[in-house]
């Protein structure tokens, strides 16, 4: 072993012994939980029952259904977050005096705490005092301000709970896509002018092609912590009413929590694990390869 | 002439658009901020007021003299602090050589570092729970430092890997040639050039960890709660005191607010460099 290596191991071995003790062993043990039944309080008894928590997990209906939450918070989330951020990135690079004080404003919610995010949301949201229905009343959207029960409402409280996130987030999607915008050469959107494309055709076949990496990054980024979300939606909601916000993340807290249930926590943490990875891997082979062959 | 005119309109409507789109995405925080100088009674009036008829800062006081927020403040801050000195003590050396001593080592250290972002914490929080337990860490500062530290270790390792990579191999060699070790150059030479590198990486940190809420939720209890578990306790401890509420959310996330104008540039820059990069 050469002097080189040495130095390289060196510099390595910290990180490498907190990340084997703090993330791959805890993996480790949370797939070996998951053959077992066995309880929170009293992890040292416990008794192999194989598949039965993956059993289950999948055929339990409260699971299936937070799974699906999950999806429909993600989408429902990503969706306005990319719209809204982009839209803004977009008017940002448009306009004439640079925008920096737009931007400025734009960094504030990167840096607000999710739980105060989910705090701030829900006292816009709840009901009697909540001013956004007042809002609505005003500008004439609603007749009465108890119309929409934002937060106890079953059918709708899932997508409720994601406006928070959306606030919070659209600036993330927003800053990094300016940053990709300004990135675009401009000799090339001016040799598309000249070549007589209008507006709307050097954004589709100049901007959109080279944003893809960025676009790509964004997506991925934003979808695995939305799927990931468990403190925006715990402070407005706590999963409720009647579990109608419950998401994955959620469900496997309060099995291991409030039931004790460690086997079935681990066997749905390792689910939820193996998802996000597929997730990631897919989008990374799916969208961002292609952008860098 | 014409065209000139046109895109005057335009620029107007696109001014337009972007201060309406400001304004309605700053209001929301405003409001908490009016919320909490109002007399407690007055938040809960129906219907609502944006703006204080009176200012007081009753909520404030009320939080700062009777609430368990002053110690739980005590303890977040702590533990960011250690969090951040810890995951920059084993970050930046090992994001050094992953950048300028390309091995197979270090790019499947890297992609191990990228996949560990995409592990939910409710995931990894199980059985965490379970190995402070079993070390007696569970509800202490020591123990919710590991638990946060998992995960701002691998954000500070990729953020201080984009910082490497704008760094010559020159600058060590050099620092060779006048006699130094490969540990004498990164100590003397790189280390301080990269100081703004790693003042941001350890902002990104800090804020991981002062903003983190179901580590905390899982593994901490009476003696070590952060501010977050305890704002969340006014939920359910002391029916809905929105008043109070809203002055704690503001105690726990102006200072962050603050901190982030002032740095406005660099985190906005430590931000977006690797999504850009790519």
């Amino acid at each position: 072993m050469s002097g080189e290596d040495r130095f390289v191991l060196c510099m390595l071995a910290p990180a490498l012994a907190i990340l084997g003790l703090l993330v791959a062993y805890p993996v480790g043990l949370l797939v070996f939980d998951s053959f077992f039944k066995v309880d929170t309080i009293t992890p040292h008894i416990r008794e192999w029952v194989g598949l039965k928590n993956y059993i289950d997990a999948l055929t339990s209906k409260r699971v299936a259904e937070s799974a699906m939450r999950t999806f429909q918070y993600s989408v429902f989330a990503l969706f306005f977050e990319f719209a809204f951020g982009f839209c803004a990135a977009l008017l940002f690079s448009a306009l004439p005096g640079r925008s920096r004080w737009h931007r400025t404003v734009f960094t504030l919610p990167l840096m607000v705490p999710p739980i105060v995010a989910g705090l701030l949301w829900r006292f816009l949201l709840v009901g009697n005092i909540g001013i956004l229905n007042y809002g609505l009343v005003h500008l004439g959207i609603i007749t009465d301000p108890d119309a929409i029960a934002w937060l106890s409402d079953e059918d709708i409280v899932i997508y409720s709970v994601s406006f928070a996130d959306i606030w919070l987030t659209t600036s993330f999607v927003a800053l990094v896509s300016y940053a990709g915008l300004t990135n675009i050469p401009r000799d090339l959107l001016e040799a598309a002018r000249i070549d007589g494309a209008n507006a709307f055709k050097r954004f589709w076949h100049v901007t959109l092609p080279l944003m893809r990496p960025v676009i790509a990054v964004i997506v991925i980024v934003r979808a695995v912590d939305a799927a990931k979300t468990f403190d925006l939606i715990w402070i407005q909601t706590q999963g409720g009413p009647n579990h109608a916000s419950e998401v994955f993340s959620m469900n496997i807290y309060q099995r291991m929590v409030r039931f004790g249930d460690l086997g079935e926590a681990s066997a749905s943490g390792t689910l939820f694990l193996i998802v996000m990875m597929l997730l990631a891997a897919a989008a990374y082979w799916k969208i961002w390869r292609p952008a860098h062959a | 002439m014409r065209r000139a005119r046109r895109f005057n309109i335009n620029g107007i409507l696109v001014n337009a658009a972007a201060l309406v789109l400001v304004l309605s995405y700053a209001l929301p925080y405003v409001y908490l901020l009016m919320t909490s100088i109002k007399p407690a009674a007055d938040v809960q009036q129906i219907p609502p007021s944006f703006l204080p008829a009176v200012v007081s800062l009753e909520n404030f006081r009320e939080v700062l003299q009777s609430s368990a927020l002053p110690k739980a403040f005590a303890s977040s801050l702590t533990v960011a602090v250690l969090t951040t000195l810890l995951s920059l003590a084993v970050a930046v050396p090992a994001a050094y050589v992953a950048t300028q001593y390309r091995r197979r080592i270090t790019t499947l250290f890297l992609l191990f570092a990228l996949v560990t972002r995409m592990v939910p914490s409710v995931s990894l929080g199980v059985p965490l729970f379970q190995l402070l337990k079993s070390l007696g860490l569970l509800d202490t500062i020591p123990g919710l430092v590991l638990a946060h530290t998992s995960a701002a270790v691998p954000l500070a390792l990729l953020l201080m890997s984009a910082f490497f990579e704008g760094v010559p191999k020159e600058l060590e060699e050099a620092a060779r040639m006048d006699g130094c070790t490969r540990f004498q150059a990164f100590r003397k030479i790189i280390l301080p050039v990269m100081i703004g590198g790693i003042a941001v990486t350890a902002l990104f940190t800090f804020i991981t960890s002062w903003n983190e809420f179901l580590y905390a939720l899982l593994l901490t209890s009476e003696a070590t709660k952060t501010a977050p578990i305890v704002i969340a306790e006014y939920n359910s401890v002391y029916g809905l005191a929105w008043g109070a509420m809203t002055a704690a959310a503001v105690l726990y996330s102006l200072p962050v607010i603050v901190v982030t104008l002032a740095l406005q540039k660099q985190i906005v820059g430590g931000l977006t460099f690797g999504a850009v990069k790519g």
